[in-house]
């Protein structure tokens, strides 16, 4: 009788363990392993301060109907830190209306612009313009309806520097404006890089200074 | 008399001496593995309300991420580009059998529903992270999101945690590259080895690995990520 007792409760101690280590291991492959893929949102074990009354850029915001916490600014609104006093330099007109034929006083031509400058380039007009500025880019490639004009036809080699500006600032035609995405020193910097590229592709052998010369002719750097 | 302990509680000091220490292994296991944002975090991939793939815009076409995330090098927030910025290209697109792919953008750029993206990576709210302090000092898109380039959903790469953070700003020098490298998804290890930040004359703040350590003075013109002053990330 009493080794009966004994062992019965034993066992049932086995089927316990059992039970507790396969639902653990089932229990662990079903929480899967780190870094699989998952469409559910985060769990955080411990909320701490994690999500706080305020909003953050772009964040959601129920109050209102299109949900957007930012609210849109009323037409017509100046950033207050963006100084307009400069006319030449925000416009790329002069005091007389007219498109500036340079840069304006107040950007200096130097390595740095023009390096800013191409570099500009590559990342917001080269994907149309392509980065000789012949307009076969990628997305023309793909399908763009409108293709853009060659950089190097004769209309636009005459444009003065202040129409590059305007453009990429407003737009042109089926060519959407970029001044929500490049400031106003950045456009500068493209304009004059645009204009490096008119340049390079009908300069002559005499318009390279002589040290450099020699080097091109050799064809080794 | 019969007894009150039948005899197999004889093996319960046993079994406790035994079990609870695996117990206790066991939950410190659970709880080192799955409590850490690399389980509870990493792998984050919501559905968004587009099909829009960076494979394809940023890999296969080659677009550089400050087309569409344009203030990432001028502000904390990195953002998500507006309609408009899709409209640059999409506007002049018809992309025909595909083209319901992209409606609900033209929609909402008429006004008629705001685009509701879910956001992938996201700290705490008592953290604080500045996307422009990173890219000027040199460190790239991918030692943080992974690639991005290969990636059709974005999916989070990286836990975000606190000791991911240190454990780079306490040695940033392998994850440090000349500035028009920070878009470079294929930067590799290679790369980086080949690449010394103490000597490139061109880097906006200068390196050196002295001075990234904790109680080391502060200079205005090197590369100092907080370590032990929390405030830097808690402020
Ligand atoms: C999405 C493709 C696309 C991008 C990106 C783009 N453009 Fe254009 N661009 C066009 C198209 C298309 C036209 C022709 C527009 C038309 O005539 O309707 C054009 C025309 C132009 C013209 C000539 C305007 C004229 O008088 O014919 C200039 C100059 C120009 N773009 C400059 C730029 C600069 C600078 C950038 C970079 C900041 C840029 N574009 C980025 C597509 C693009
Ligand atoms: C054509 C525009 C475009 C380009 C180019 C682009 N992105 Fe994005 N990116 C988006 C949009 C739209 C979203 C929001 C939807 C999503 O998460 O997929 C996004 C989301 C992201 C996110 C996730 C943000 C979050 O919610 O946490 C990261 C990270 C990111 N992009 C990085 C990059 C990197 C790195 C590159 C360059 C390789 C890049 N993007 C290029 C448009 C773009
Ligand atoms: C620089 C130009 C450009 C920009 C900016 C751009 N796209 Fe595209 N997108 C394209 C082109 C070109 C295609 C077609 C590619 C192809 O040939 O498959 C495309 C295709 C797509 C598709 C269809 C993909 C598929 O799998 O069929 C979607 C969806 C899309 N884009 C969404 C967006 C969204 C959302 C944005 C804004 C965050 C955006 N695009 C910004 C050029 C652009
Ligand atoms: C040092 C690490 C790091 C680098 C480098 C980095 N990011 Fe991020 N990124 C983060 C973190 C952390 C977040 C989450 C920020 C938050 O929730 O406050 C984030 C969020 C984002 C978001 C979502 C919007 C936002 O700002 O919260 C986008 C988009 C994004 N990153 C794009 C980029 C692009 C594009 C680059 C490269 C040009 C880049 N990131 C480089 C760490 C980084
Ligand atoms: C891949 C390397 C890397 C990662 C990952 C990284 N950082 Fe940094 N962080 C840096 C470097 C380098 C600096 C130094 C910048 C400087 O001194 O110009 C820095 C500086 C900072 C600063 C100081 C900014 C200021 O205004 O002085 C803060 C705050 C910061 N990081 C927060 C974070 C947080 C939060 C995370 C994690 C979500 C993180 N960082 C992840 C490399 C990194
Ligand atoms: C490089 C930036 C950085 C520095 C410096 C830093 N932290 Fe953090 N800390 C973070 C981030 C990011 C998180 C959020 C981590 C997460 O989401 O899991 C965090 C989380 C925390 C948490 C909450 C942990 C939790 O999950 O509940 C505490 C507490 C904390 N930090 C304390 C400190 C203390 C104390 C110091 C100074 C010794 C410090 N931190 C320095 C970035 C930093």
């Amino acid at each position: 009788m009493n080794g009966h007792l004994s062992s019965r409760p034993s066992r049932t101690a086995h089927l316990s363990v059992r039970l507790l280590l396969s639902t653990a291991v089932a229990g662990l492959a079903l929480a899967g392993c780190r870094g699989n893929k998952s469409a559910e949102p985060p769990v955080h074990p411990n909320l701490n301060m994690d999500f706080q009354q305020n909003y953050k850029p772009q964040e959601e915001n129920a109050w209102f109907s299109d949900k957007r916490a930012v609210r849109a600014l009323p037409a017509g609104a100046v950033a207050q830190d963006r100084d307009r006093s400069d006319v030449e330099l925000n416009s790329g007109r002069g005091a007389d209306g007219r498109l500036l034929n340079g840069l304006p006083a107040s950007v200096k031509l130097d390595d740095a612009l023009l390096a800013r400058g191409e570099e500009r380039f590559g990342i917001y007009c080269s994907p149309c313009h392509e980065k000789s500025g012949y307009g076969h880019g990628i997305i023309v490639q793909r399908g763009l309806k409108v293709p853009p004009p060659s950089f190097h036809e004769a209309r636009l080699q005459a444009m003065p520097l202040g129409y590059f500006f305007d453009v990429i600032t407003h737009g042109k035609g089926t060519m959407k404006p970029y001044a929500s995405q490049v400031p106003v020193a950045d456009r500068w910097a493209i304009a004059a890089w645009l204009r490096v590229l008119q340049v390079s592709q009908r300069a002559q052998i005499a318009d390279i200074p002589d040290a450099s010369r020699e080097q091109l002719l050799r064809g080794t750097p | 008399m019969a007894q009150i302990f039948p005899r197999w509680t004889n093996k319960i000091p046993l079994m406790v001496g035994v079990g609870a220490p695996v117990a206790l292994c066991g939950v410190v296991f659970v709880v080192w593995y799955y409590f850490s944002p690399r389980f509870t975090d990493v792998g984050y991939q919501p559905k968004q309300p587009v099909p829009f793939s960076h494979k394809l815009h940023a890999g296969q076409m080659g677009l550089d991420c400050r087309y569409c995330h344009s203030t990432v090098e001028r502000s904390s927030f990195a953002a998500i580009p507006p309609n408009a910025t899709c409209m640059n290209c999409h506007a002049n697109l018809d992309l025909g059998e595909r083209q319901k792919r992209v409606q609900p953008v033209i929609d909402s750029y008429e006004g008629k529903k705001s685009l509701e993206w879910v956001k992938v990576h996201m700290l705490p709210d008592y953290a604080y992270f500045n996307h422009s302090v990173h890219l000027n000092a040199g460190v790239g898109c991918s030692s943080c999101h992974g690639r991005i380039d290969q990636m059709d959903v974005v999916y989070q790469a990286e836990p975000l945690s606190m000791s991911w953070c240190l454990d780079c700003h306490r040695n940033p020098e392998p994850n440090l590259r000349p500035h028009d490298q920070v878009t470079n998804m294929a930067w590799s290890a290679a790369d980086a080895d080949a690449y010394d930040a103490a000597k490139d004359p061109n880097r906006k703040r200068k390196f050196d690995a002295e001075l990234v350590s904790p109680g080391m003075p502060r200079t205005p013109e090197h590369l100092n990520p907080p370590i032990s002053n929390c405030s830097g990330c808690h402020r």
